[in-house]
């Protein structure tokens, strides 16, 4: 950066600071653009995290048959011993899903029940306040996954209560799994017994974890099959493939947002370039002048590529930082179907920020660049 | 052998189907220490001169060699260098760059040199000193008068201790008094520090401060008298 700028680092901050108005309007568009470019980063890493995690990969669900949302999954506990007694089955958990919205939402909240000693076993939970004993103990008792905690302001003891549900939070966790951080755990119990809920000996679905060398595409066909003759068939896949699914909607929606992010670097290609354009086409005479005294035409272009590369840069970081800010202090997430996308700040999101804002500036200033350090000298003094 | 030398310098423009050929086969020598001034008819390639022995425009046929070197030949990289090295230009008007104050337009050129920060600062305060503008250095040019925004460009053009420095029209735009002062500084910077100078002017009392007066018509270059050129125009 110094090199480029050298000895006239003052003219060409003088030179923006000159036009500070427009300078200033440019430096924000970038920063929204780049806000928003993060922001859809951020949503896509959540997605991407989902499917690819490797836990996600290795752990099973069984859901009933053709049913999508968890409200409408019945599936017996008894299923829980025949799956056990599979050969290649490490582990089977009953999970109850509760959600306060089957559509996709910004603000879902996901209840799971599951049997308390088992989760804590099965999952990847720190808790960062609050203590175990109170959740394994008191029925009503919760912990909530530190990006919830965040979004509605919940600490151990406070009481938290949407529609018929009414739970004590005991704890709050963190998790290596960003979409963990979305959901409040419950005892299983509690799920099915609560106010208004009547799951009596049935779970949502079922977490099978295969022992090691299992192939789990082969056991998920395998468990089907089992539990084809009973009262309730199933469909059992990765857990990566079943969140998948059940996002379905989502994931399109997503994968088109990527475009979104795309027209967002157009935007700010388009917008600095613009200054710049025209910021050079106000200076033809003065560069001309600055070329008499000796600057070369090359030089020229890297004080105009400079120009173009400190606004850019500015406003992508402004938008940036302020983007990163608001995911790691929102909580937020989107899901349907008690599934859940976190969108967390991530240090890749933040260095891609950077890398972009820079490259779009370089790019944005190379055609200005090329019109300065081109126009005759005599030409651009005759204008005058 | 002159220090600026003029063989048989041609060029035209085109304009449409017209072709104009302001300067045709031109020859001058420049000595060093010459201040020279040339005048002539609107038109008649004056400033086309100019433009070509400073370096930013080039003929279509000739040569000009300043100080042994021939600059036709020179790429526009290279001529670059040569013009921060050895040129120093006055322009007319509109010459200073208007977010700079006056020290930082004067330091341009010197930041080009291969000379220390401490050498830069010194050129620099003597330039100013030269043109008489030491307490005006932190102003910007829109805070100085025409008269001085045009001593800031003379600084400017003599910080870099340039071979040769051209005006075209330097008193062009400046009233009567205005103009004397700067005539009387171009008159000292070329006694005193014996820059070798080359000026374009309309006016014949501006010609007369020059050692040589060159009067320049139709493509061709005479030299003339002072008493001549006065009665002339
Ligand atoms: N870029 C150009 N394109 C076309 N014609 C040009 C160009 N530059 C100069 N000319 C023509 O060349 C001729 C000489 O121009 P020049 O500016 O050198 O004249 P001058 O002697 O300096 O005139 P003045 O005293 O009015 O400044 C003029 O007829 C002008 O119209
Ligand atoms: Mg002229």
């Amino acid at each position: 950066m110094m090199r480029l700028f050298g000895r006239f680092a003052p003219y060409v901050v003088k030179t923006l600071w000159r036009h500070r108005a427009r300078t200033l309007l440019t430096v924000g568009g970038a920063a929204v653009a780049m806000f928003v470019f993060c922001f859809v980063g951020s949503v896509q890493e959540g997605l991407r995290r989902l499917t690819a995690d490797e836990d996600a990969q290795r752990t099973l669900i069984v859901f009933q048959e053709n049913r999508f949302c968890p409200t409408s999954s019945r599936l017996p506990l008894d299923y829980v011993g025949r799956i056990q007694k599979l050969p290649g089955v490490a582990d089977v958990m009953p999970v109850q899903v509760w959600t306060n919205n089957c559509r996709a939402s910004l603000d879902i909240v996901v209840f799971n029940g599951a049997p308390p000693r088992q989760l804590r076993q099965a999952r990847d939970l720190t808790l960062i306040a609050g203590n175990w004993s109170e959740f394994e103990t008191r029925r009503d008792a919760a912990i909530v996954g530190r990006n919830v905690a965040q979004r509605r302001r919940l600490v151990p003891g406070s009481q938290f209560s949407i529609g018929e549900m009414s739970v004590k939070v005991a704890g709050v966790f963190s998790s290596s799994v960003p979409a963990e951080e979305n959901v409040i755990y419950t005892s299983l119990d509690f799920l099915q017994y609560g106010r208004g809920q009547d799951f009596i000996g049935i779970a949502t679905q079922l977490e099978v974890k295969p022992t090691e060398g299992t192939d789990p595409n082969e056991l998920a066909r395998r468990i089907d099959e089992a539990l084809k003759s009973g009262p309730v068939a199933t469909t059992t896949r990765s857990k990566g493939a079943f969140q998948t699914s059940t996002l379905s909607d989502l994931v399109d929606l997503i994968d088109f947002a990527h475009w979104l992010g795309y027209a967002c670097l157009a935007l700010v290609l388009s917008l600095v370039a613009t200054t710049t354009v025209m910021s050079v086409q106000d200076r033809i005479q003065e560069h001309a002048v600055l070329q008499t005294l000796g600057l070369r035409p090359s030089r020229i272009f890297r004080l105009v590529v400079a120009e173009s590369m400190l606004v850019c840069t500015i406003g992508g970081l402004c938008g940036t930082a302020v983007a990163l800010a608001a995911l790691g202090l929102g909580g937020m997430a989107i899901g349907a179907e008690g599934v859940t996308i976190a969108f967390r700040p991530s240090m890749q999101l933040a260095l891609l920020g950077c890398v972009i804002s820079l490259g779009v500036g370089i790019v944005a200033g190379v055609f200005p660049a090329i019109q300065a350090s081109r126009t005759p000298i005599v030409t651009a003094l005759r204008q005058g | 052998m002159a220090l600026v030398e003029i063989r048989n310098l041609t060029k035209s423009f085109r304009k449409g189907d017209e072709v104009i050929t302001p300067l045709e086969g031109v020859d001058l020598d420049v000595e060093s220490g010459d201040f020279i001034s040339m005048m002539g008819p609107s038109g008649t390639g004056k400033s086309t001169l100019l433009n070509m022995v400073s370096g930013i425009d080039r003929p279509d046929s000739g040569a000009i060699t300043v100080d042994g070197v021939e600059i036709t030949k020179l790429s526009r990289g290279k001529l670059a260098d040569w013009r921060a090295a050895n040129l120093g230009y006055i322009f007319q008007t509109h010459n200073l760059v208007p977010v700079l104050t006056a020290y930082e337009n004067v330091e341009l050129p010197s930041l080009l040199l291969p000379i220390s920060a401490a050498e830069r600062c010194k050129r620099v305060e003597l330039a100013l000193e030269a043109v008489g503008l030491s307490d005006r250095a932190d102003h910007y040019p829109r805070q100085l008068s025409g008269g001085q925004e045009q001593r800031v460009g003379i600084a400017r053009a003599i910080v870099a201790h340039p071979t040769v420095v051209v005006a075209d029209e330097p008193t062009g735009s400046l009233d009567a008094a205005t103009s004397v002062q700067i005539q009387v500084l171009l008159k000292r910077l070329n006694r005193e520090l014996g820059i070798t100078m080359l000026m374009v002017t309309h006016d014949p009392n501006v010609a007369a401060i020059a050692t040589r007066r060159l009067y320049l018509d139709r493509g061709q270059i005479v030299e003339t008298r002072s008493d001549e050129l006065v009665g002339q125009v």
